[in-house]
């Protein structure tokens, strides 16, 4: 027999959710598993939560945010930049005008590309970094390196500290969660959103909005002895069993946080299942985010904007919820790891067909969820970031497609204490930053990040292995003129 | 920086006063008095090799240029605001250490003052801990055993720390409590009923001889090697994917892991040990143990793309080499030594006596190796030898192919990369979809020299001014467009089908030298007023597919000479043969009218094909045929070795460190020839220094710093060395290293509480003396056995106490740092997943050792695999062995373990994390292996258990506590069992405290 979680939650929230309930009631509400780790603040934050864009394979700034007017008029030219230039795949080709137009938007002019047009309504609240420096053209690490702030696996995500820093501010769900594309992990897998070193209520959770089975064994699999009846029957028994055993022992507070724990995963069931229960919004909300009629299983066998509208759309709308619902960090992802067909942003071979899709989609999404974090209110005290690995040449690879650049690359921010405009230029094509002496790194903003939720980030720190790990590394530096 | 300077100038100056005014007139020496506080204070964030805020204390020239110091005006020189305090407020440097004493800064001022002399010869440099005054880096001597009332050694060591804190030691636990204990911590298991009744009954006649015998048998217990050999591939950073992007599969690690369990069991010593695993290979080259141990150095993530798709040809790929290296490195210092060694790429290790130029040698010492796959045995000396010559020569001339491959791709690229956009866009708009029906296509041969035929038929003589032959397209062996066009062939007209009278007219003669294959155009023939019924193409000289040969055509198309048409179209075709396959080739498909367009519009056909030849003009230009030829050569030279390479017996495999291997795309093995290495300012790549020899830390005092100082150094001989170097006997580390892990092991929590870092930022040990007793009892045991460690440890009564609570010991020692009662911990991820399979009576016990079973399925195996944990079969009883057998993958981590703490194994874990959170409970109760476990259970239990309600109570809570119910968890059981059956409780009893909690 079988049965879902629909049998569940219509037999009154049953079994293991009507369990605990009762006692939740009870108390008023709140349970916590573990004691909750004090907050480590050093200064009155900003903002209380970020929402971290992550398109895998590299996004080409230069077809997006960065407008290169000299590609336009050099445009099959051959490309000399003035130096020798060493590529990941391929040898640099001629240069190559982005294939979309620009044009200007917002009070500030921001000069944006068609394949991110839906961006334009909020252009003014975007803050851009053109001048962004990677450490190689290594798709793994430069993803690691945004991720955890290191090119090399085994520290813990952003997300992760911040979790870590700033503990939850949701009982019911956890601190860090992770909204993978549904066609596979990006590269490095799971290690981009690793507690590493910082203990497991740290790592980020794995959501899948559209899934049949969004969070893994949130309900019981399908048994020929599991109902909602017996499955109430046994949580009974096993809070007894539990709760004696840690009465007998009344020093030792993991073995009451372990039947705890078992409340807190009823409520986590009720919790996950309403967040991800987007039939409760509005029609003018689904539409803002681009929802489909057809839902999650819009047709994609070839890549189209409609499809990748509705799948980054829902992302960014259960986004909205779980912010609302006190997540500290949410980790949206567009694009998996490299296969064929291409579904990321990995355009080596052909830029025009890859990209419109894939940045149409996101745009829609990404500009309503500032949208309407806006109108709620929640935008002045929530951190948006759009990162990727590292950006693309202003030369071609082959014909139309374009290799990788950790040269210089563009990431944004928004809303959480920051301040719109442009902060530090690439240069003319689009290949180095402008100022080489002066660039930002991903420690200047993950450091700007943590300063606008209360963190001084040279004093979050873990001792390692004997040394004392932080995101930043030994780096970074607070982008004080990004702050409002 | 004048304004900043001038509001707090004020506050400043009232500070220095008093100081300038009894010094001023003096003199200041830079030498004595001012470089001291810049080497002291400054020098270690701010010199070239780490400029912090790009400013370098070394020599002047910063200084002066950034205004930091304007010389004879304090006043001015910025400097002295920065290390002077302001308000009250701490300065704002130095960052790191203590401020500067106001009598320090009061000479900077009078230095400054004074003109700031600095002679140009004076250079600062950061300071270097040199002092070896650190407990962890004393030599070892072996501590008097305290005199008090114990009879056993290490007893005697707790009792007297308890006896120092006043601390009362707890009694000894229930036997019950006990034999699960040590079967938990030896073997990583619950004991059964039977072993607990035999031990019970021992016990009450002779509990010294019970206890002792029962460790005995734990410590032969085949699974002791399972469990212990887990403690050690969690600091070994063991997994079986390289991580990073493409996780691919590593399916020769598992001899690595075999190799480790073998080791515990078979009581390795532990020089021993640590040798196999840096340089087995040379200093025990007879044996397959030998090259094994090296899975060690191999067993960490290893990037992939960086080394086999960018290469050391390209930065970017050297930064992936010397990522690896730094991660071998750290692996052996941190796992070896408990040393963080890693800290010294950038800088001198700030608190230890590590200097760069160590770490520097020991990237020299590891130089020549990679992580491949390496031939551990099943192969006779002679194939060994004959593999690695072919393999050079298969290297040398595959090295010379890479060469000239990117060279002429660079030139080209640059060259037509303009064009090949236009021929995309022309493509993108005009380009169609090749239709099914290809054309005609000849019987297959084994050689080209076969004539064949194919002929249409006209109905009637007709005029024709224009016969045009279109290649066929077919993507096979990714020909493409001019498939199967011959070679050499003829065009011919006649009125007689046989071709066989004197009226056959020759319209086209291409037999006598090889024709160029047309691709995607078609060959037009001028024919003056031919009139035949029938024309007929022969193919004298085939054109070749892989191994064989053909005569295929898309389409023939006859324009009469009058009204233009193709008079051809839907004409009947005869051949000499023909497959006749299916839609794609058959006669009629030559007269069928469809055939490949590359695009549908005549215009951009025509750019098309002038595009096309301009490339090939250009890409004639930029490769010279030479380049070409060459090429062709090394091709043709590399299929015989090739193919003799494939033909040697391939031996047994293991993923260790090595230094031939074939060659894989851009990953090239070094031959045993050392990368050379260079100090590397900043640990920048781009800013290299001085050539680096191997050599190793001074870290006692005779220990060898300088393995080698010349470039011509043996690889596996550096090695060597730096294994000799770890086994010294006088190496302080390795030996408090191994002994303070083999106490975690065995207590539950280690005595450093930092077992990787032993350095001045690691703890520092609660029972130094203990601790150093047992480093020497282990290394100048003859045997330097591990299990006998394991057993004087397990034999003492700090081992056997109860869990008992007492206050006031609490309040003293929390944490239990002095050991007065044994700490509860909860199962492993892994004991905990072995231990519901084993109460379940599925779990495979005797399937031990080799390939490591997978409970996922994997998706897209040839790009990226993806690893489906979900889509596995929980019900496969290939799945159910003991975890330490189970495919540990880095990217996607098993799903259930990984929420039960079982650690990232990017990176050494020395300890495990015990946290208590929702998700738990969720994997716990809800996991599809538990759901199947329980069911498993609770047919044993009806096969097994008494059939009455007690009897099965009992029976089940002996197999998963360990003994049988208290009462109230008999009422509880009894309810569950009575209305929801015995699966039900199965799954309460695995998800119960009881279960998962070790007294």
């Amino acid at each position: 027999m079988s049965f879902d979680r629909r049998d569940f939650l219509k037999q009154g929230l049953g079994s293991f959710a009507g369990l605990a309930l009762a006692d939740l009631l009870m108390r008023d509400g709140i349970v916590h598993a573990a004691p909750k780790p004090s907050t480590i603040q050093h200064h009155p934050p900003r903002a209380k939560r970020v929402v971290q864009l992550f398109m895998a394979g590299a996004a080409s700034h230069i077809d997006m945010f960065d407008h290169k007017p000299l590609l336009d008029k050099k445009d099959g030219e051959p490309w000399d930049p003035g130096e020798s230039v060493e590529l990941f795949q391929s040898q640099p080709g001629a240069c190559f005008a982005s294939p979309w137009k620009f044009r200007p938007y917002g009070e500030s002019g921001k000069m944006l590309s068609e394949i991110v047009a839906p961006l334009g309504k909020v252009a003014d609240d975007m803050a851009f970094i053109h001048n962004l420096v990677g450490k190689t053209g290594v798709h793994s690490q430069a993803t690691l390196l945004q991720t955890t702030g290191f090119n090399f696996p085994g520290f813990p995500s952003a997300g992760s500290w911040i979790s870590y820093g700033l503990g939850s501010d949701s009982d019911n769900l956890p601190t860090f969660v992770v909204l993978p594309d549904h066609r596979g992990f990006a590269s490095n897998g799971a290690k981009n959103w690793s507690g590493a070193f910082l203990a497991a209520e740290h790592q980020g959770t794995v959501i899948r909005p559209g899934n049949e089975k969004p969070i893994a064994d949130l309900f019981p699999p399908p048994s020929d002895f599991i109902t909602p009846g017996s499955d109430k029957a046994g949580l009974a028994a096993l809070e007894k069993i539990n709760r004696a055993y840690a009465a007998e022992r009344p020093d030792d507070d993991r073995l009451t946080a372990r039947v705890r724990s078992y409340q807190l995963a009823a409520a986590m069931q009720l919790s996950a299942t309403d967040v991800l229960d987007l039939s409760s919004e509005p029609q003018h909300i689904q539409d803002l985010y681009g929802l489909a009629p057809e839902g999650p299983g819009v047709d994609d066998t070839v890549m189209n904007v409609k499809a990748e509208t509705e799948f980054f759309g829902r992302k960014c709308l259960v986004a909205r919820r779980l912010l609302e619902r006190g997540i500290r960090f949410v980790q949206i992802w567009s694009g998996n790891d490299n296969s064929h067909p291409r579904r990321n942003w990995d355009s080596h071979e052909d830029v025009p067909r890859d990209h419109p899709p894939l940045s149409l989609g996101m745009a829609h999404g990404t500009a309503a969820l500032i949208q309407d974090l806006k109108q709620r209110g929640m935008l002045d005290d929530t951190i948006i970031l759009w990162t990727t690995e590292f950006g693309r040449m202003p030369c071609s690879q082959g014909s139309t497609g374009r290799d990788h650049n950790p040269f210089t690359f563009t990431n944004w921010l928004c809303g959480g204490g920051i301040k719109g405009g442009t902060y530090g230029e690439s240069d003319e094509w689009g290949f180095k930053p402008l100022d080489r002496n002066h660039p930002t790194e991903v420690y200047d903003i993950h450091a700007t990040i943590l300063h606008l939720l209360g963190i001084d980030h040279t004093r979050l720190t873990v001792r390692h292995n004997g040394i004392d790990r932080r995101l930043t590394d030994v780096h970074g530096h607070v982008l004080e003129n990004m702050l409002a | 920086m004048l304004l900043r300077f001038s509001i707090a100038l004020g506050t400043m100056a009232m500070l220095l006063r008093a100081a300038i005014c009894a010094q001023a007139d003096e003199p200041v020496n830079f030498e004595t008095e001012i470089a001291p506080i810049f080497v002291q204070h400054c020098v270690r964030c701010h010199s070239p090799e780490n400029k912090k805020g790009e400013l370098s204390l070394a020599t002047f020239n910063d200084l002066k240029a950034n205004e930091y110091v304007v010389p004879g005006q304090p006043e001015e020189s910025y400097l002295l605001e920065v290390v002077s305090p302001v308000d009250g407020e701490p300065p704002a440097m130095p960052k790191e250490g203590d401020p500067l004493s106001a009598n320090e800064v009061a000479l900077l001022h009078r230095w400054i003052s004074a003109g700031a002399d600095w002679p140009d010869e004076v250079r600062l440099e950061p300071p270097v801990v040199s002092d070896l005054n650190w407990w962890s880096l004393k030599p070892i001597v072996l501590p008097p055993i305290p005199q008090v009332n114990a009879s056993h050694p290490i007893d005697a060591f707790i009792n007297a720390k308890l006896a120092q804190q006043k601390l009362v030691p707890m009694e000894t636990a229930d036997p019950l409590i006990l034999i699960r204990r040590v079967t938990f911590d030896l073997t990583g298991l619950p004991p059964t009923p039977e072993e607990i009744d035999a031990f019970v009954e021992e016990n009450n006649a002779n509990p010294e001889k019970a206890w002792s015998a029962l460790v005995g048998r734990l410590l032969e217990s085949p699974a002791f090697g399972e469990k212990w050999a887990r403690h050690w591939l969690d600091v070994a950073r063991y997994a079986e994917t390289h991580g990073y992007d493409k996780d691919k599969l590593r399916l020769n690690a598992w001899p690595y892991r075999d190799y480790v369990i073998r080791s515990f069991n078979d009581d390795k010593p532990y020089t021993r040990f640590v040798e196999e695993q840096i340089a087995g290979d040379v200093l025990f080259s007879d044996e397959p143990d030998g090259v094994l141990g090296l899975g060690f150095l191999a067993a960490g993530p290893w990037d992939f793309i960086g080394h086999w798709e960018v290469g050391e040809a390209k930065l970017d790929g050297r930064i992936a080499k010397h990522l690896d290296r730094d991660e071998m490195i750290s692996a052996v210092f941190n796992v070896f030594m408990s040393t963080t060694i890693q800290c010294a790429q950038c800088h001198h290790h700030k608190f230890d006596p590590l200097r760069m130029e160590d770490y520097y040698r020991l990237h020299a010492v590891f130089a020549a190796v990679d992580r491949a796959d390496r031939i551990y045995d099943g192969l006779s000396p002679e194939d060994q030898r004959q593999r690695q010559s072919l393999l050079a020569e298969i290297n040398a001339l595959q090295d010379e192919q890479e060469r000239l491959n990117t060279r002429s791709q660079r030139t080209v690229a640059a060259g037509v990369s303009g064009i090949d956009r236009r021929i995309a866009q022309l493509s993108s708009e005009f380009g169609t979809t090749p239709q099914p029906q290809y054309g005609y296509h000849s019987q297959i041969e084994k050689t080209p020299s076969v004539a064949k035929w194919v002929q249409v038929d006209l109905g009637e003589p007709q005029p024709i001014k224009q016969i045009n032959l279109i290649p066929a397209f077919d993507t096979f062996n990714d020909i493409g467009a001019g498939f199967g066009f011959p070679v050499r062939y003829r065009v011919e007209g006649s009125n007689d089908p046989s071709f066989a009278n004197g009226d056959v007219q020759l319209l086209l003669d291409a037999t006598d030298t090889d024709q160029k294959n047309p691709l995607a155009h078609s060959v037009a023939i001028e024919t003056e007023d031919t009139a035949s019924r029938y024309l007929r193409v022969t193919a004298t000289k085939l054109a070749q597919r892989r191994d064989d040969f053909i005569f295929a055509l898309g389409e023939l198309q006859a324009i009469h000479a009058e009204t233009g048409e193709n008079v051809a179209l839907k004409a009947d075709v005869t051949a000499l043969d023909s497959i006749e396959s299916g839609e794609r080739w058959g006669r009629r498909n030559l007269t069928d009218g469809i055939y490949y367009k590359e695009v549908s519009n005549p215009e951009a056909a025509q750019e098309l094909a002038e595009l096309k030849s301009k490339r090939a003009a250009i890409v004639r230009k930029l490769k010279p045929p030479e380049v070409d030829e060459r090429l062709a050569e090394i091709k043709q030279s590399l299929q015989p070795l090739s193919a003799k390479f494939k033909q040697l017996p391939a031996g047994e495999l293991v993923y260790a460190a090595t230094t031939h291997f074939p060659r894989g795309s851009r990953f090239v093995a070094t031959q045993g020839k050392p990368r050379p290495i260079h100090f590397l300012h900043r640990g920048d790549m781009k800013a290299p220094g001085e050539r680096m020899f191997p050599g190793a830390p001074i870290l006692w005092n005779d220990a060898a710093q300088e393995f080698f100082d010349q470039p011509d150094y043996n690889e596996g001989e550096a090695r060597a060395q730096l294994a000799r170097y770890l086994t010294d006997r006088n190496n302080p580390l390795l030996w408090r290293s191994i002994a303070n892990r083999i106490w975690q092991w065995t207590f539950g929590a280690p005595l450093v509480g930092t077992p990787n870092d032993f350095g001045r930022m690691g703890m520092q040990p609660t029972h130094p003396e203990l601790l150093d007793y047992l480093a020497v009892r282990l290394r100048d045991d003859p045997d330097q056995s591990l299990k006998s460690l394991v057993r004087l440890l397990m034999t003492s009564q700090a081992y056997r106490r109860a869990g008992t609570f007492h206050e006031a010991n609490a309040a003293a020692d929390a944490g239990n740092a002095f050991l007065w009662r044994f700490q509860r911990r909860r199962l492993t991820a892994e004991e905990f997943r072995d231990s519901f399979l084993f109460v379940a009576g599925a779990l495979q016990l005797d399937q031990r050792g080799g390939p490591s079973f997978q409970d996922f399925v994997i998706e897209k195996p040839a790009h990226s695999p993806h690893y489906e944990y979900h889509l596995h079969d929980p019900e496969d009883p290939a799945a159910h062995r003991r975890s330490i057998y189970r495919f540990v993958v880095r990217s996607q981590p098993q799903p259930m373990l990984t929420t039960l703490d079982c650690p990232d194994p990017s990176i050494s874990a020395p300890y495990r994390d015990e946290s208590t959170t929702a998700l738990q409970a969720l994997t716990q109760w809800n996991n599809r292996l538990v759901e199947v476990m329980s069911r498993r259970f609770a047919e044993r239990l009806e096969q097994e258990a008494p059939a009455d309600i007690d009897g099965r109570i009992d029976y089940a809570c002996r197999i998963a506590f360990g003994r049988t119910p208290t009462e109230s968890e008999r009422e509880v059981m009894a309810e569950l069992l009575n209305s929801q059956g015995s699966a039900m409780l199965g799954r309460v009893l695995m998800n119960a405290s009881p279960f998962i909690y070790v007294e």
